[in-house]
């Protein structure tokens, strides 16, 4: 089952603090959607208002068409997915599982059998008999998302579910998520403070930051060409120089650039490290001097002093092949679309 | 010396605790009419003779009733007081808090005074039920304590579960938090038990023709020492022993696999 969502003119106040700020947002049915930001930025809460755990000062919650602002969690087509997987510790994965069937008031039979199918999905068909307390913490993870499909809700929310498990784990998991979700067509929507989950998982990154969504789109466009400054540099690492926008074009270092603008005066550019490179792309940046570099694996990260800025530093991450020492000088060039520009902030 | 000094300090502490329950035990099986040296036996005519008196096995009897039934409700109400506090945001909640504990704080003597008090003056005739209601009294502070401080955010989390999958408000308490908290649930229930069962001055207050055990032991003290009083002793400490027996096995064992 599954459901579009639509969250209109939402504010939200703890005391006197605004958690969140003039929130506008629609989802798809059958869309998996990640809402991306800091500690603090208000997508648990955010979360919390979808799931109906908090009622939102202002705005509107619409789930498949209904008014919901001021319904119970248990009322409601969602279900969550929590944090600490809030499993029952005195029940088996199959009690667990079918405990949203037996609320619903399904006969112990049929929730049985539905209570195994949930668990034969996330692979754990043999484990029906056992606790929470022996299984891992990846195992875990899987009964609570078995728990939270079991009842067929039209919406999932999962709240940073992967944020326990280790870095390899966390990969795995990220791909079985996403796998599951096209299986059972569910609209996911997802909270998550790491953006290479989000790109790996999400249909569409939601980037919130203090309270307000700054962005939303497709995880690549989101990443290429971000809406703002912020959302720019949560995404990943960027090299910030100061430029000039004038009639011109962009007054920068390294030159007189011909770039798309916004409005004239001081703005940021900004660099991602694998847009620069030793192969002569369009934007010439000149001889730079190598200050250090350590090898990554897949890339070289170099921190590099070009001669027509010295007081500027580049992060570049250079093809693993030859490892530069530092002193080198190397010719580097950007490739245009890749560069972004944001008026300065004040 | 300075090694055998610590075990000499040992023994002599467990003597002094344990000897006069060791003694009292040992005459029960005394085959005379004094429990004094020398010890002759042993025997269990003792045990013959106050297991065949009908009136220290309706007592018996009573003291059971009384201390299952003063346990159940205080562990109910002290339940349902932590999980409202615990659960509930409400104003004044820390003095709710401290007025629910203070009783602990008050004299057995005094609590028993005050019902008496209070209950001639309503018109309340004495019985087994006033009794328990002394114990619901001092046993209550204790529960609510006791499984108070068992209720973290782990059961908050798996109730905020339960609810987010269709449970009322009922079904969350029943199915989630008593299961939940059942070792201290448990433990508030059996320690309750034992007070109750030993409980001698609000039981002596507050009850007037059918009587507890410890009264009706009292009573007997009257007509002078008596290896049956002995006897009666063991069978109570027996009691105690087996009751706290089973709140280590069933409950603190557990928790701590």
């Amino acid at each position: 089952m599954t459901a579009p969502v639509t969250l209109s003119g939402l504010n939200h106040w703890f005391g006197t603090y605004q958690a969140l700020v003039d929130i506008n947002l629609n989802i798809e049915a059958g869309e998996y959607v990640t809402l991306l930001g800091p500690s603090g930025c208000g997508k648990t809460t955010l979360l919390s208002v979808l799931g109906g755990f908090i009622a939102p000062s202002q705005g509107k919650v619409m789930i498949g068409g209904r008014d919901m602002t001021s319904v119970a969690p248990a009322k409601r087509p969602t279900t969550t997915m929590f944090q600490d997987y809030a499993l029952f510790p005195h029940m088996s994965l199959r009690e667990n599982v079918g405990f949203g069937l037996r609320m619903a008031g399904v006969g112990r039979a049929e929730r049985n059998r539905m209570a195994d199918a949930q668990l034969a999905l996330v692979g754990l068909a043999d484990d029906a008999e056992k606790r929470p307390h022996e299984l891992s913490g990846g195992q875990r993870q899987r009964v609570a998302l078995a728990r939270a499909l079991a009842v067929g809700p039209d919406v999932l929310l999962l709240d940073e579910p992967l944020g326990a498990l280790d870095l390899k784990l966390r990969r795995a998991m990220q791909d079985e998520l996403k796998a599951i979700q096209r299986q059972v067509g569910t609209t996911f929507v997802h909270v998550t403070h790491d953006q290479e989950e989000a790109m790996a998982i999400a249909d569409r990154i939601v980037v919130m930051h203090a309270g307000r969504i700054e962005d939303q789109g497709p995880p690549a466009r989101i990443y290429r060409q971000p809406a703002s400054l912020f959302a720019a540099d949560f995404m990943g690492e960027m090299t910030h120089i100061d430029v000039q926008v004038t009639q011109q074009g962009v007054e920068t270092p390294f030159g007189c650039l011909h770039l798309p603008a916004p409005q004239h005066g001081a703005a940021t550019l900004c660099l991602r490290p694998e847009a620069i490179g030793t192969t002569g792309a369009q934007i010439d940046l000149g001889p730079a001097r190598v200050r250090d570099a350590a090898f990554f694996g897949t890339h070289i990260r170099a921190h590099l002093i070009p001669e027509a800025a010295p007081d500027l530093v580049l992060i570049a991450h250079l093809p693993p092949g030859d490892m530069p020492t530092a002193g080198d000088v190397l010719p580097l060039s950007a490739s245009a679309d890749t560069i972004t520009i944001f008026p300065k902030e004040p | 010396m300075m090694r055998v000094l610590p075990w000499v300090y040992l023994a002599a502490a467990f003597v002094f605790i344990y000897l006069p329950v060791a003694t009292l035990v040992l005459f029960s099986f005394q085959d005379g009419q004094l429990p004094v040296p020398p010890f002759n036996g042993p025997s269990l005519r003792w045990y013959a003779d106050v297991l065949g008196d009908s009136r220290l096995t309706a007592a018996l009897i009573n003291s059971v009733l009384v201390a299952f039934g003063a346990s159940l409700t205080a562990v109910t109400l002290g339940f349902l007081a932590a999980y409202g506090l615990a659960r509930h945001v409400m104003p004044g909640s820390a003095l709710i808090r401290a007025l629910l504990i203070a009783p602990l704080t008050v004299s057995y003597l005094i609590v028993g005074l005050g019902l008496l008090i209070v209950l001639t003056q309503m018109g309340f005739g004495l019985s087994l039920m006033t009794a328990g209601i002394g114990h619901v009294v001092i046993n209550l502070p204790l529960a609510f304590a006791i499984i108070y401080a068992a209720m973290g955010a782990q059961q908050q989390n798996a109730e905020r579960a339960a609810r987010d999958l269709g449970a009322n408000e009922r079904q969350v308490i029943w199915l989630v938090t008593v299961p939940m908290l059942a070792p201290a649930i448990g433990a508030a229930f059996f320690l309750s038990m034992t007070f109750s069962w030993d409980e001698f001055i609000i039981s002596f207050l507050l009850t007037r023709f059918d009587v507890t055990l410890p009264v009706e032991i009292w009573s007997m003290l009257r007509s002078g020492l008596s290896p049956r009083l002995n006897a009666i002793g063991s069978l109570v400490f027996l009691v105690s022993i087996a009751v706290v027996l089973t709140l280590e096995l069933l409950f603190f064992r557990k928790r701590r696999s």
